[in-house]
């Protein structure tokens, strides 16, 4: 046999086309179904909710918003006090402290 | 097909508020949908195994169907990237070319000579066309495989396939011709090496 040809690789690939399509569909049972509900609610009992991933997700965006606000409120709360006393923002920034020395002269 | 929308809509609404039980509705009406697309991707005795997982997928992840979509379609994306990951997670099972017989190349032979409709079709539905077909998938990665599939031998658009897959349309253009060309290397290397042997 000599090499395949373009035309030759298309009609094998329409061939393994219609074989593909060809393939007996295969039936699923009721036992297979009630399988499926089985393992759904043994996962949802397992959670303790009936949708957890709504309670979750809920809980996630609720601290996740929380935690966004508390840090907004902190940094509000340093930036005023450090504008205040300028030489304390200075002193706190800088890396050259020591132990004792007083910090205005 | 209008009124079937809405009415998984509704029963969607029940499930996520605590109906759970419900969810068996939409599994037996589509069940048959998910095995005929699993069928074509997986192997036959694995096509149960992998619906199973469809259907927890698509339960756990119903929080998140938003409804722009039909609950069909949006479940056919799940078991068609169900597939993928099973591919993705089971070993290719790579046959070599000495895994064909005498009759997969007479067939191929047959193939070619076929003159008439009928008679490439009776070809095509034969043991040796599936058996062939299973042995260059299997050289295939999961991505090639699935592309393939989809679109060579299903005839899906690239947009379509792009949709199911979550992909953007241009990955897939590129893996579908990628695959293609993969396939066909195959059965030109098989062809040498058939070729070596006899001679």
């Amino acid at each position: 046999m000599t090499r395949l040809s373009d035309e030759d690789l298309n009609k094998v690939e329409c061939a393994l086309a219609e074989a593909h399509r060809s393939r007996q569909e295969p039936v699923l049972s009721a036992d297979w179904a009630c399988d499926v509900m089985r393992d759904i609610r043994q996962e949802t009992a397992g959670r303790g909710h009936a949708m957890p991933t709504t309670g979750i997700a809920r809980i996630v965006w609720q601290g996740a918003a929380a935690a966004a606000a508390l840090a907004l409120i902190l940094c509000a709360t340093a930036l005023i006090d450090t504008s205040r006393d300028p030489v304390e923002l200075t002193a706190l920034l800088s890396d050259e402290l020591e132990a004792g020395a007083p910090l205005v002269e | 097909m209008q009124t079937q929308v809405a009415d998984d809509l509704e029963i969607i609404h029940r499930v996520l508020h605590g109906e759970i039980d419900l969810f068996a509705a939409l599994i037996t009406r589509y069940q048959q949908h998910v095995a005929r697309i699993v069928n074509r991707h997986v192997p036959s005795d694995r096509v149960a195994e992998v619906g199973h997982d469809v259907f927890i997928r698509a339960y756990g992840s119903l929080p998140r169907f938003s409804g722009h979509v039909p609950f069909e379609h949006w479940l056919s994306g799940i078991a068609v990237r169900t597939c993928y990951e099973f591919w993705r997670a089971n070993r290719r099972e790579e046959l070599p070319v000495s895994a064909l017989t005498t009759e997969h190349q007479q067939w191929i032979e047959r193939i070619l000579a076929a003159e008439s409709e009928d008679r490439f079709r009776e070809q095509a539905r034969r043991q040796e066309a599936t058996e062939l077909l299973q042995w260059a998938l299997g050289h295939l990665s999961a991505d090639n495989r699935l592309v393939l599939t989809l679109v060579s031998l299903e005839g899906y658009s690239v947009r379509e396939a792009a949709s199911l897959l979550g992909w953007s349309v241009a990955t897939v253009k590129v893996r579908a011709y990628r695959a293609r060309q993969a396939l066909r290397k195959l059965f030109l290397e098989r062809e040498a090496q058939e070729h070596d042997t006899t001679q």
